[in-house]
């Protein structure tokens, strides 16, 4: 039984897992930067530990000091939230070999859903659909170019190790494709280390869409509906929705299966995400797993009703899913705006400092996560993301309407936010009628 | 608003008893860095060569992790397995001391040696294990390094030593200092023989092993931030009263005294070990001698035709002057970089310091490997500050002698760029024998057994460009300018009036015109108006061109034909 839960992450994800687990019984030990003094988690929770300077290669993603913080503190298992060492196979396995539980999936799963290519492999066994590509690691472009004349252009070429948009180029014609191959190996080598790439058929006008998944250690795996997360800034969410606009009964249906059999095909356990994308003519292609909890996890629970951190904390521990298929109803609409500390009059630049004064709204409807309070200074060495606006109403219609109210009630002073920005896009005609891809927030910059 | 405490803590009452195994570490997952003290995984110091992933320094390293780490998978073959001390002065305790090491360590002796391959090129390697009795050279370490050795002179095989010892070995007294004789004059034999011998010195190389095999290589490589020296620290402190100051008796202090080539990081060490066989092996030699064959007899027997330096469009020769001063104009390093691949730095003296006003090293001309030494000017000034603005120091004539005798030793031409205002003059400079070290040059390059080219690329100033210009042939460019002194200084002297310089200019004689009619060079290379390194490729590729062809013409000649020709060619001057 997990009595004690270290919190390897801080910010709002830190505060939400140190609610979930307060409400369970379980104790929670924060650890923190020396940065992180102030910080919101670092107070909430019953015990905190410094584990170092502020940059995170120092702090949050030193795995020796999480793993000696953990043991000593006593706790018996150890949540790591979202970015960090979250997807790190490696700090799964260091916490496997310390009898200290992981709440997440194991090692081999991390790592095998961490290499692209392999999750391509595996999906492709499986019968997921995934972007016609390279089945062999690419290391030139001059084999790269015969491929993608295969695949058929346009094409992107992306890093086996990658994330987060780096070491990633499109290729429109045959005459771009050694200049984007370089660039995007030389990315990837200073980014990863490693210049092994892969081509894909470069899908256009695609929506993100992905399926939040739950699979306990039974083999009981099912999924918990859709997000859309096509409001995005160069591949960094902004807004996400659930359920999407853009699919019918019938293919969320597919859909679903599709993830649920991805999910089986991966041997997942505990809380995972399928992200696809989907073209306008239907037609969608597996993208990656995400072997942890997402950012825009509170939509999901939202029009379901079920906690996941909750149901990651059980399943971690050993028990049954909760819930079977059939129990999960998608109820009403859920929006999440994330506001982050940045102006985009100068290029979404960011904007630490200390928060002067603020005022959250609230209401029927309303949640908000975040670790912010009046006169916490937001520190440089980090993400940007503020807090997560969530509104949930019985359409999609109101749920806008709603969303433009919180918006339009927000207020934190002595930093730049996006708000406002937030606040345009919720009135822009495209999005509230739905016509969104994966490029809409491009084409309104330019 | 302040948060401390103020928030409610979870309800013990809920609070589950565990029932599983308590986290806890496994014995050896972890470690501390004995460097910076911070926690480190030990797997991955096991497979980051032994660095520390948080501080990068660097652990000793184990004699056999050693040899895996630098030669190829399963090419160890282990000699004299056997051999250990016995107690040559019958010290009390040190055969059960010899004993319980050798059960602790699994090795008889300190030192490991044997042949392996290194990127495929067979070598003689010795790896020193400081869990042995800090490595110190007793006669059994001494007796296994001389019958490595030996064994690679009489195989012809190149010869690895990997220092890390605090030298003599004090239980076996007199019979341990023989053993820096007994393995130097081994190397001796290695050496005349014509054999290659890298030294490789790790942390730490102290005592007798420092003042014998250790500082022998005709290569010496370190290891970042390595303890060398002869009297340990310690003892230095003592004796003299003072402390020491940071960073002394470090590779990097060595460096900069001239007595080490390189510092190598223990990742590159088995790729620059690689590198540096392959450019003394036999195999590769001929390969390229036959590749740039081939490529002579596309290009016609004189290469592409030297484009003509036309006298009539000449310009003065005091504007020759300020060109070949011209900041802009390409400066040795541009030279190696275009005419030479894989270019390998070596630094040092060996005496006292490591000139940044020359340059050289190992490079390949055309997959030929050769000597390639430039006095070396910046672009900017920053680097000329740095570079000493080419003027190059005693030692740095003394580093381009010492690579020069390399070169000899292993039959490899030796190409030289000259481009200096002069010798460097100052009071340092005087001290340690600018005068002697110029004429020690002359001196030795008039009969150096291997084929010599020096081209003037800008300044020729006067005896500083002389002491690298002693060579079969002498090459200008066409602006560039080759004198006694500088046309200033020849103003001065003769007319008291530096300010005649561009009269002075004139008369000298002193552009590759007047010296090609003179017969004090062989060759002029054309340059463009203007010329940068941004229009240095036409350049490069004529001197290339020609390069070839000289070192084509001269193969065939033996050493004692060559130094009569040299000795002809100064005679008759």
């Amino acid at each position: 039984m997990i009595g004690k839960v270290l919190i390897a992450n801080r910010g709002e994800i830190a505060v939400r897992i140190i609610r979930a687990c307060r409400e369970m019984g379980i104790e929670t030990v924060a650890v923190y930067s020396e940065a992180d003094r102030e910080a919101l988690h670092t107070q909430l929770a019953d015990e905190a530990v410094c584990i170092g300077p502020a940059p995170s290669a120092k702090s949050y993603l030193s795995m020796e000091q999480i793993i000696s913080a953990t043991v000593t503190s006593g706790a018996d298992a150890v949540h790591p939230g979202f970015g960090f060492l979250s997807e790190n196979s490696r700090f799964a396995e260091l916490c496997e070999q310390c009898h200290i539980t992981f709440i997440g999936p194991g090692s081999d799963i991390i790592r095998r859903m961490g290499n692209k290519q392999e999750a391509r492999n595996t999906m492709t066994a499986a019968g997921v659909p995934v972007v016609p590509g390279s089945t062999d690691p690419l290391t030139d472009a001059e084999a790269g170019a015969k491929i993608a004349e295969k695949i058929g252009y346009p094409v992107i070429v992306k890093a086996a190790l990658g994330g987060g948009g780096k070491g990633m180029r499109v290729a429109e014609t045959p005459e771009e494709f050694e200049a984007s191959f370089n660039t995007a190996q030389k990315e990837a080598q200073m980014a990863f280390g490693d210049g092994t790439m892969y081509l894909e058929h470069y899908v256009r006008h695609p929506r993100h869409i992905e399926f939040q998944i739950l699979a306990d250690q039974y083999g009981n795996t099912i999924h918990l509906g859709e997000r859309d997360c096509s409001v995005q800034r160069n591949h960094q969410k902004m807004i996400e929705e659930a359920p999407s606009v853009a699919l019918s009964e019938e293919l969320r249906s597919r859909m679903g299966d599709a993830a649920v059999r991805a999910a089986k095909a991966a041997g997942y356990v505990n809380a995972g995400t399928v992200e696809f994308l989907l073209e306008d003519n239907g037609q969608f292609y597996f993208m990656e797993m995400n072997t942890r909890i997402q950012v825009e996890h509170p939509v999901t629970e939202w029009v379901t009703g079920i906690d996941l951190v909750k149901e990651q904390i059980r399943i971690a521990d050993g028990r049954h899913l909760s819930y079977t298929q059939q129990d999960v109803k998608i109820t009403g609409h859920a929006i999440e705006c994330r506001i982050n500390a940045e102006n985009p009059s100068r290029n979404f630049r960011p904007s630490p400092g200390t928060i002067t004064d603020m005022y959250l709204p609230g209401g029927k409807g309303v949640r908000i996560d975040s670790a912010i309070y009046s006169g916490y200074t937001v520190p440089p060495y980090y993400d940007s993301m503020l807090a997560k606006l969530i509104v949930h109403a019985k359409n999609r219609k109101e749920a806008i309407r709603k969303m433009r109210s919180v918006l339009g009630e927000v207020i934190i002073e002595g930093i730049d936010t996006n708000v406002d920005y937030q606040y345009e896009i919720l009135n822009h005609p495209d999005f509230v009628s739905g016509e969104v891809d994966i490029e809409f927030i491009e084409k309104l910059c330019r | 608003m302040k948060l401390q405490n103020m928030f409610k803590k979870t309800n013990r009452k809920n609070r589950a008893v565990s029932s599983q195994v308590r986290p806890e570490v496994p014995e050896g997952l972890l470690r501390k860095c004995n460097k910076c003290g911070a926690a480190i995984i030990a797997e991955d110091v096991r497979e980051g060569n032994y660095i520390c992933p948080k501080c990068h320094g660097y652990f000793r390293v184990h004699a056999r992790r050693r040899i895996e780490m630098v030669t190829d998978a399963d090419s160890f073959e282990e000699w004299d397995q056997e051999l250990a001390s016995c107690n040559p002065l019958h010290f009390k305790g040190y055969e059960e001391k010899l004993r319980s090491l050798q059960e602790k360590t699994g090795l008889k002796e300190a030192v490991i040696t044997g042949k392996a391959e290194i990127e495929g090129q067979p070598v003689v390697i010795g790896v020193c294990d400081g869990r042995f009795l800090m490595a110190s050279m007793g006669e059994a370490v001494g007796e296994k390094i001389t019958r490595a050795i030996e064994r690679a002179t009489e195989e012809k095989f190149p010869v690895i030593l990997f220092a890390c010892s605090g030298g003599a070995r004090m239980q076996e007294g007199i019979v341990s200092l023989m053993q820096m004789a007994k393995t130097s004059a081994a190397l001796k034999r290695h050496s005349d023989a014509g054999q290659l011998y890298i030294s490789v010195l790790t942390d730490p190389t102290t005592g007798g092993v420092t003042a014998s095999f250790a500082m022998l290589g005709d290569i010496i490589l370190a290891e970042p931030n390595a303890l060398i020296g002869f009297a340990g620290p310690r003892v230095i402190e003592q004796t003299i009263g003072q402390k020491l100051p940071k960073g002394f008796q470090r590779s990097e202090f060595l460096l900069e005294h001239g007595f080490i080539d390189r510092i190598v990081e223990r990742e590159e060490l088995k790729e620059v070990l690689g590198h540096i066989l392959r450019m003394h092996g036999l195999s590769d030699k001929k390969a390229g001698e036959e590749k740039q064959r081939e490529s002579i007899q596309q290009d016609g027997d004189t290469g592409r035709a030297l484009g003509k330096c036309d006298r009539q469009a000449q310009i003065s020769a005091w504007e020759s002057v300020q060109i070949s001063r011209r900041k802009g104009r390409p400066v040795g390093s541009d030279y190696i970089s275009r005419l030479f691949t894989d270019f390998m730095e070596f630094h040092g003296d060996r005496y006292y310091k490591d000139d940044p006003a020359i340059i050289g090293g190992l490079a390949y001309f055309q997959g030929i490997p050769v000597t390639v030494i430039a006095q070396a000017k910046g672009k900017s000034t920053k680097e000329n500050v740095e570079h000493h603005f080419g003027m190059p120091s005693p030692d740095g004539y003394r580093k381009a002698l010492r690579l020069m005798k390399q070169a000899e030793k292993f039959r490899r031409p030796v190409i030289c760029f000259v481009d200096t205002p002069g010798a460097f003059c100052g009071l340092e400079a005087e001290e340690r024998g600018q005068g002697e070290a110029i004429a020690r040059n002359l001196f030795e390059l008039s009969a150096l057994k291997t084929l010599i080219l020096t081209v003037i690329i800008g300044e020729g100033g006067s005896g500083g460009a002389l002491a690298m210009a002693v060579a079969d042939e002498v090459w200008m460019l066409e602006n560039s300018v080759y004198s006694i002194l500088s046309p200033e200084g020849f103003a001065s002297i003769l007319w008291k009036d530096s300010k005649r310089a561009d009269e002075a200019a004139e008369v000298m004689k002193l552009t590759a015109f007047d010296l090609k009619e003179l017969g004090v060079i062989e060759k002029m290379i054309p340059e463009p108006a203007d010329y940068t390194d941004e229009n240095m490729d036409e350049v490069c590729e004529a001197l290339g061109d020609q390069i070839a062809v000289f070192l084509e013409k001269y193969s065939e000649m033996g050493a004692e034909e060559l130094t009569e020709k040299r000795y002809q060619r100064f005679r008759k001057m």
